[in-house]
């Protein structure tokens, strides 16, 4: 039986309630790995000043929408995707999430400059993490 | 459609290859790097014996004409569309008038451009493999000039942007050093008309590729391995891989367009689990032979096959979930 | 050890396996050859059975899991084969031999101390049986070849010899195609289609078919 993405949605849910931050599911043919981002849940109750400061308004973030583990390169490549102080365009790769044999990209929600690569390579991430933080053409460059 | 902006060096269309014409004297032809056409092939949900365009030598730069879903895979290449990098071994997809172009091959030697539904140009023979020697198949029967107009088949494909994990990351091989590829040989029938030193040298050398070579063959050069005596054999059906040593004692690899018979001696056949090794090898880089069983042979070609079964299954689990959206 | 009147079974690779009969290159051999090339080619994980010059090629479906019992099988099916009579038609080729293109029609004479005309006349006096297709779209190869002129393939294949070529490497003789790389040498061309994909079967030609060359020219 495959999984519906409303099973998913739920699992999700009871994850996010229960605390537990990552269940697998094995099927034959079929492995579903949730991992629920416990870093941002524990930043934002821990310290909900950083949430409202000033600058962090500005800032967009370019999350993972699948579990697996970050690259900030691809691995034929030297260069990471992009680094601080670049220029990016709205759906620019920022970076692979690697499932199985899969290289997912993270994708630019806007256009703007890239202020950090939050995710390290080789770290496991999932749906949700933040990856990169971009501060959008429109605060960086009102001319524009 | 697709059409041809800027090409540099021959490049072709090929699917898998012609494979059952030997006794007409017609060779397989064929992707020189069959698991990197199967590969993007998969990524577009497309038969994976889909013609797709064989690229040796960049720059080549394109024109799509209508909205259509293509794969790069193969060698690394530095590529865009429409001005967005693509990484290797990646699905993305163009817009109506989009160009293509593909500026440079960082290593490799061989990148395959799939589309969805494949490059729809004649089946002929069986196969829409570019038949060089006999200026049939792929497109004329052969290589891609500019202005040539390709015919791509209709799919249905998504448009989802992603990649996969290069075989030769998979595959790779222990030992391997940059610029040297070890593959993986079965002894022929002549190998003992050499002596052991001969056989040694064989074995021990590091062969430079040299820049006769091509989907022809590979011509190598190194130590000269000499037989016993002059061989001089029968003509007889030889198959890509096949290793043959001419009296100069300069190894020859027969690949993709060799003829389908010959008489010089043949010291080894490269197994089919390493063929698109030798595919992917640059002129002027390195290649070494290990010598390996029938049987084991067998074991590499299971971990090929079971490389390309978890793209099979890793593409499906992504269609999936793309239809529950 | 070499056993002289037994085959030799070798692989090539994982894609193919080599039969290579005992005895002389002979019609009587390759007769042999035919009937073991129809006999395998209809055995399952076969994908076609190649003849050469008294050898076969059988290409895999599949690599076979199990080698020995494919090799017990041919060997039997060698042992009980007659030889496969195949009439075929008679074709006249006219040859210009010599010129640019038969370019190695003196090194031939001087490498058998004979004089150009000799080596035409005993080029074109037998009546030759295509043995086999292969190399490349629509050569054959012929059995019959006098053996005062033999000569021993090149050191180093050249990559680029014309079509239409009329050429000898080692004890046999053929006439290629298309242009091409060849380890042979040239004395001469005819122009002829042997080899079309639009036709129904492919190839002009077929083993069993016989040829006899017309000296249409020498060029000295």
């Amino acid at each position: 039986m495959p999984i519906e993405t409303t099973d998913i949605a739920r699992l999700a849910q009871i994850l996010e309630n229960s605390g537990v931050d990552t269940i697998e599911i094995e099927e034959p043919g079929l492995t579903l790995k949730l991992v629920v981002d416990t870093r941002s849940r524990i930043a934002a109750s821990a310290s909900p000043a950083a949430a409202t400061a000033p600058v962090a308004d500005h800032f967009v973030m370019a999350k993972a929408d699948v579990a697996g583990h970050f690259r900030a390169a691809h691995p034929w490549q030297d260069k990471p995707f992009v680094a601080p102080g670049q220029r990016i365009e709205a759906g620019a790769t920022l970076g692979l999430v690697k499932i199985g044999l899969l290289y997912a990209p993270v994708v630019a929600p806007t256009a703007g400059i890239v202020d950090a690569v939050i995710a390290e390579t080789g770290a496991m991430v999932g749906y949700g993490t933040p990856i990169v933080r971009i501060l959008p053409l429109a605060a960086s460059d009102p001319l524009n | 459609m697709i059409e041809i902006l800027s090409v540099t060096g021959p490049a072709s269309i090929q699917d898998l290859g012609r494979f059952d014409q030997y006794r007409f004297g017609v060779g397989t032809s064929g992707a020189m790097d069959d698991v990197a056409l199967r590969a993007g092939n998969i990524l577009l949900g497309n038969d994976e014996n889909a013609a797709a365009v064989e690229i040796p030598i960049m720059p080549f730069r394109l024109r799509f004409d209508r909205n259509i879903a293509f794969a790069l895979t193969g060698a690394a290449v530095e590529a865009e569309i429409a001005g967005r990098a693509i990484p290797p071994w990646w699905r993305s997809y163009a817009r109506a008038g989009d160009i293509l172009n593909i500026k440079a091959m960082s290593h490799g030697a061989r990148s395959y451009l799939a589309v969805g539904g494949g490059i729809d140009v004649p089946m002929v023979l069986g196969s829409r493999s570019t038949q060089f020697r006999g200026e049939f198949g792929g497109l004329h029967g052969r290589p891609l000039q500019v202005g040539d107009i390709l015919p791509c088949a209709t799919s249905t494909a998504a448009i989802g942007e992603f990649g996969i994990e290069p075989a030769g990351i998979t595959l790779a091989r222990p030992n391997a050093a940059a610029d040297e590829s070890i593959v993986r040989v079965i002894v022929a029938g002549e190998y003992d008309a050499f002596e052991a030193t001969a056989q040694e040298l064989f074995w021990s050398s590091s062969w430079t590729i040299t820049p006769q070579s091509n989907r022809y063959g590979y011509r190598l050069q190194g130590p000269a391995v000499k037989p016993k005596a002059p061989v001089e054999k029968r003509s007889h059906g030889i198959v890509p891989g096949v290793i043959q040593i001419p009296p100069n004692g300069q190894p020859i690899i027969q690949m993709r367009d060799a003829q389908t018979s010959g008489g010089y001696p043949k010291i080894a056949t490269v197994i089919g689990a390493d063929l698109w090794r030798v595919g992917q090898a640059r002129l002027g880089g390195k290649l070494r032979f290990e010598q390996t069983a029938y049987t084991d042979a067998l074991a590499a070609e299971d971990d090929m096959s079971a490389y390309l079964d978890r793209l099979r299954t890793n593409m499906r689990l992504v269609e999936e979930a793309g239809t529950c959206r | 050890m070499m056993v002289p009147d037994r085959p030799r079974i070798s692989l090539l690779g994982t894609s193919a396996l080599l039969f290579e009969a005992p005895g002389a290159f002979d019609l009587p051999h390759q007769r042999r050859i035919w009937a073991l090339a129809a006999t395998a080619s209809k055995w399952t994980d076969i994908r076609e059975a190649v003849p050469g010059i008294t050898n076969l090629m059988l290409t895999f479906e599949t690599p076979p899991r199990q080698l020995d019992a494919l090799i017990a099988a041919l060997n039997d099916a060698w042992d009980t084969a007659e030889g496969l009579a195949i009439g075929g038609r008679e074709i006249r080729l006219p040859v210009t031999y010599g010129g640019e293109i038969g370019s190695q029609l003196q090194s031939v004479a001087d490498h058998c101390s004979l004089s150009i005309d000799d080596v035409v006349a005993i080029h074109a006096a037998p009546l030759y049986t295509v043995f086999a297709l292969g190399s490349h779209p629509g050569y054959c190869y012929l059995g019959g070849m006098d053996p005062r002129i033999t000569m021993p393939r090149r050191q180093t294949p050249l990559q680029r010899s014309a079509g239409g070529s009329v050429s000898i490497g080692g004890s046999q003789t053929g006439v290629s195609a298309s242009p091409g790389p060849s380890g042979w040498h040239a004395i001469g061309h005819t122009s002829w289609t042997f080899f079309d994909p639009s036709w129904p079967t492919p190839a002009a030609l077929v083993p069993g078919d016989t040829i006899r060359f017309v000296i249409e020219r020498v060029i000295r």
